[in-house]
């Protein structure tokens, strides 16, 4: 049984400016760099370069990069917020770059939610209203508007707050009410653009620790999207990084922190404390002929090598480590170790 | 040695004011465009645009048959209603609105109204306020919501929109007149015309804040085009749209009070004027009273639509109501037996004669002084202007060689220190002032201006105006142009240096702003028609009495903007300058200034388009040039004169906002803004 990816994007470009989608077509030639050189001659805005990508469902897809690189109009491209220039966007195997305006409206009341980064909450009216917004475009009842509202109000934890106001609330506040809001029509596929970089890192950290609550719950598959490299790896189950319109890397988070295809990801990925990240899996080696013999701590292949280090740090051989049934499968030297962790410092 | 661009602009301008200097004894077309050259621009329009509105008559009589049922219905109500009934309604909506404050505001303006014996035209007036201001604002919202929504019309709605608050307000009354006949109505349309473009402005405006987040979530939510735009944008919007209700009803009221002059209606603007034309000054300056109490009412309570958030308990609005509806039962429903204001307006007749009488000698010299000093020379120049009765001596030939010399001589000495520009630019002055402005040879007009043009947006806008010029040479509204660029000239100049003392005083203090403020606030509130009154009570009717009405009307801007200027430089930048050891004046000097001076460029537009607006206003009280001929066309209902000379008036305001929009811009630029 194969089920088609919840969103599939294939060849996919986005170019600002005049008769953009006719210069592209002039300019087609074997790779993207010297396409988006083409178009930059020619005053045009390269925005998004060429973007191959799938999120399967219920993944949670986080594409990362500097602001300014494409992220926003990657996501736009994606919901059809703006008008692709050229390439195939599939969601649940249906090409949205085909659809009537109708059917559009259809699949944003019905299958899709979007959270924005500066809340985007309609200023004039309650949080309720505000929650309950597209269950009216709907055009389901008043009672049932309601009561669906207060039932997502209260997973975003804001019970009690529903006839305030938007102007009334923090921060932290609001960007419930937009999650809130987005998540009233239950939509199979959600997408979040930075929404949580307007606010402060408390704030922030407690928000992302609710986000992924939520999602354990409702499995969503969702287009994230951070400038911060510690959000993406805290969230992530898989991470595109886009530099300059362009998707260079995708991987899970220990791909993208142990092997960056270019200085660029290595530079993000510079700051992160490695040892949190890198599982020990990635650091042992087979058992050599002679087995390990002897009173071991405990290593276990899911580990993180900060806590693996706290365990053996007084130890100088080679430790085993086993599988999640206590089965040995490899071990790893002190050696492995230091050199894992200190490629930081370089 | 290489010249900056100003330098080059004053230079070629310069040589050319030489080269007519010289050469115009001999050229007579150079100093006076010949008549010959002109082309009849007047009988054109008549013809052309007269058959044109003669086809649209009938329709526009209809309209005006059928505009005259709401307003005669409304008339009769706002006549007939008692009067305690209409001042609790204003009251109970003041509260509504606003809570006690406006409920307060309300009982007493229309209080006294009452009192001041114009009750029965006050509500004439209102009644046509009334009807106009709900066809501006429809229209004005469909006007910007089809700017938003559909972008290839938007930058044409936006030049109709700036065409239509540039065209002075007199213009628009003429071929209104035509169409919709002698009445009442003509003073409707006008000002539902004259309302609509600061709604749609706003609207336009309001529409195109929203922000981005809150459109697309509108999107994303499964709306429409149409649930988007009134459910999400436009209530969104709401503050600015508010903002547009509020300036297009005291557009409408200004209007309808000026369309008094067309007569035919016994409300409060016909009243002021009446009274204005017979110097019973008195009842003028009551009647003007009446009509800023009005404009205030109006403008502060339809302000809380755009700040306001909570309504007031509706039951005490129609608590209040209710009192009303009782007392117009008990008390005498006959508004005239409690003018109570005429003793009011005869102690100020006879205060201001007695004023005068005392004080005629100095009023008199001050006006004097003013005109020959300062207004003649600059109007005729001084070779013209200083005689005997004036100066007390006659000006020779050689004293205007002995200023020339003087002024280049000074010009090389800064010329000399590496200030070309401005050594040549003091020549200019120089010149234009031994000339005079109504005096001044074409070419060197439209080349300086042109020159001006080239510097604040480059040769397209150079281009663009000395064409526009140049069809004012061509219809032979050369010389009125010139006149009105002079009185408009000198008050700017006025205003400017006034306005921006006052905008540094209050910006300096505290206690000077809130003496300033309020005067500030009430002078932008009152409709332009009242500023005729007080200067026509001390200096009489003439050019000088036209100068003080501009100048009073247009100083407003240039202090609000030179003092928000000067107090807006970021406290960065007040911090740093502070730490490094300025004092108070070397921060004004070096960092408050500079980076006020967009914000005082732009005080000085606004203060330069609102001299112009007051300019044709003070054509009833005696200038010449253009604002005269449009006064002047529309007592003779002359479509032809009227549209031209509104069309010159509005030319010159355009090329006035553009060129000092260049140089603003250009700071903005330079300051990294
Ligand atoms: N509507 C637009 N017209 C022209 N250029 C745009 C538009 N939207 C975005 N861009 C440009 O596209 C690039 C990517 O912007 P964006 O997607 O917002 O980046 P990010 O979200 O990663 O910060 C930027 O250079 C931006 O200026
Ligand atoms: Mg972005």
């Amino acid at each position: 049984m194969s089920k088609a990816p919840a969103i599939e994007v294939e060849g996919l470009w986005q170019v600002f400016g005049e008769k953009a989608s006719d210069i592209l077509k002039e300019v087609r030639s074997a790779d993207t760099r010297s396409i988006a050189t083409a178009l930059q001659d020619k005053g045009l805005i390269p925005a998004v370069r060429d973007a191959n990508f799938e999120v399967h469902s219920g993944e949670l897809f986080v594409i990362m990069g500097l602001s300014g690189s494409g992220k926003s109009t990657l996501i736009r491209c994606i919901s059809r917020l703006v008008e692709p220039t050229s390439g195939a966007v599939r969601i649940d195997g249906e090409d949205i770059l085909q659809a009537s305006n109708s059917r559009l409206i259809e699949l944003r009341r019905r299958k899709l939610g979007m959270v924005f980064q500066h809340f985007g909450l309609f200023p004039h009216m309650s949080v309720a209203d505000n929650v309950a917004f597209p269950l009216k475009m709907q055009g389901a009842g008043k009672t049932e508007r309601r009561a669906r509202a207060l039932d997502v109000i209260k997973l975003v934890g804001l019970e009690g707050r529903e006839s305030a106001y938007p102007r009334e609330l923090s921060g932290g506040q609001r960007q419930r009410v937009g999650i809130a809001r987005s998540l009233a029509v239950n939509p199979d596929i959600w997408f979040l653009d930075e929404p949580f970089s307007a606010l402060d890192p408390l704030i922030r950290r407690q928000l992302q620790d609710e986000f992924l609550n939520i999602q354990a719950t409702l499995k969503k598959s969702i287009v994230f999207i951070t400038h911060d490299i510690a959000e993406a790896l805290k969230l992530a189950d898989r991470i595109a990084i886009m530099r300059d319109g362009e998707v260079v890397q995708i991987g899970t988070p220990t791909q993208i922190v142990l092997n960056p295809v270019d200085d660029y990801v290595r530079e993000f990925a510079r700051d992160i404390p490695k040892g949190r990240h890198m599982t020990i899996s990635e650091v042992m080696e087979p058992v050599g002929d002679n087995p390990l013999a002897g009173d071991w701590p405990e290593l276990r292949t899911g580990m993180s090598l900060e806590d693996a280090l706290t365990q053996c740090a007084a130890t100088f051989e080679a430790v085993p480590v086993m599988d999640g049934d206590g089965k040995v499968v490899g071990q790893v030297r002190p050696e492995s170790f230091v050199k894992a962790l200190g490629s930081e410092a370089t | 040695m290489s010249l900056t661009k100003g330098a080059w602009a004053a230079l070629i301008t310069v040589l050319v004011g030489a080269l007519c200097l010289f050469l115009e004894p001999h050229v007579d077309w150079l100093g006076k465009w010949p008549a010959g050259w002109t082309l009849p621009v007047n009988d054109w329009i008549s013809q052309g645009l007269g058959a044109a509105l003669g086809i649209l008559k009938p329709v526009a009589r209809f309209f005006a048959w059928l505009l005259a049922f709401p307003m005669d219905g409304l008339t009769w109500l706002l006549s007939q209603s008692p009067w305690p009934l209409t001042i609790a309604s204003v009251t109970a909506l003041g509260w509504r609105l606003g809570g006690w404050k406006m409920a307060l505001l309300g009982a007493v303006g229309f209080g006294f109204v009452l009192i001041s014996g114009y009750w029965l035209q006050s509500m004439r007036t209102l009644a046509l306020v009334f009807v106009s201001v709900p066809l501006a604002l429809l229209m004005g919202l469909a006007i910007g919501i089809l700017a938003y929504e559909v972008p290839r019309v938007k930058s044409g709605v936006n030049v109709v929109l700036d065409v239509m608050q540039t065209v002075p307000t007199f213009a628009y009354l003429t071929p209104l007149l035509f169409l919709f006949g002698f009445g009442p109505v003509v003073g409707l349309v006008a000002s539902a015309i004259y309302a609509a473009p600061p709604m749609a402005r706003n609207t336009l405006l309001g529409l195109e804040r929203v922000e981005h987040d809150i459109r697309e979530a509108a999107i994303m939510s499964g709306g429409t085009r149409r649930q988007q735009l009134f459910l999400v944008e436009i209530p969104a919007a709401a503050n600015q749209i508010m903002i547009g209700v509020n300036q297009s009803l005291m557009a409408a009221l200004s209007m309808v009070i000026i369309a008094a002059v067309i007569g035919g209606f016994d409300d409060i603007g016909w009243e002021v004027l009446l009274t204005m034309r017979k110097a019973w000054f008195g009842q003028a300056f009551l009647a003007g009273l009446v009509i800023v109490v009005f404009a205030i009412v109006i403008d502060r309570m339809s302000a809380t639509l755009a700040t306001q958030r909570k309504a007031f308990d509706l039951r005490i609005s129609g608590a209040i109501v209710g009192i009303g509806a009782i007392l117009s039962f008990i008390v005498n429903p006959d508004s005239t037996s409690y003018a109570m204001m005429g003793g009011v307006a005869a102690s100020v007749d006879t205060a201001v004669g007695t004023f005068t009488a005392n004080n005629g000698a100095a009023l008199d010299s001050f006006k004097n002084g003013a005109m020959f000093y300062g207004l003649l020379p600059l109007r005729i120049g001084l070779d013209q202007a200083v005689l005997p009765f004036t100066w007390g001596f006659m000006w020779q030939p050689q004293y205007s060689l002995w200023l020339f010399g003087v002024a280049i001589a000074l010009g090389a000495v800064l010329a000399i220190k590496g200030r070309v520009a401005q050594g040549i630019v003091l020549i200019i002055a120089v010149g234009i002032l031994e000339t005079g402005i109504a005096d001044l040879p074409w070419p060197f007009v439209l080349i300086g201006v042109g020159a001006l043009g080239w510097m604040g947006g480059g040769w397209k806008l150079a281009r663009l105006i000395t064409i526009l010029l140049g069809t004012i040479l061509l219809a032979g509204l050369w010389e009125r142009a010139l006149l009105s660029l002079y009185l408009s000239g000198a008050s700017v100049f006025a205003c400017a240096v006034v306005g921006g003392l006052l905008g540094l005083w209050a910006a300096l203090s505290k206690t000077a702003w809130a003496i300033i403020r309020p005067m500030c606030d009430v002078l932008q509130t009152i409709p332009l028609f009242v500023f005729l009154i007080p200067v026509l009570m001390f200096f009489q009717i003439g050019e000088f009495s036209a100068f003080l009405a501009i100048c009073m009307y247009a100083v407003v801007p240039m202090i609000r903007y030179t003092r928000h200027g000067l107090i807006s430089t970021p406290p960065d930048m007040v911090e740093a300058a502070v730490s490094s050891g300025a004092t108070r004046w070397q921060m004004l000097r070096e960092v408050r200034a500079p980076y006020a001076a967009p914000s005082i460029l732009l005080g000085l537009n606004q203060t330069i388009l609102y001299a112009f607006a007051m300019l044709v206003i003070a054509a009833l009280i005696g200038t010449t040039g253009l604002g005269q001929s449009i006064y002047l066309a529309l007592g003779q209902a002359d479509i032809g004169m009227g549209i031209s000379a509104g069309a010159a008036m509005a030319i010159l305001a355009f090329i006035a906002d553009r060129l000092v929009q260049g140089f603003a811009e250009d700071r903005r630029k330079a300051l990294g803004l």
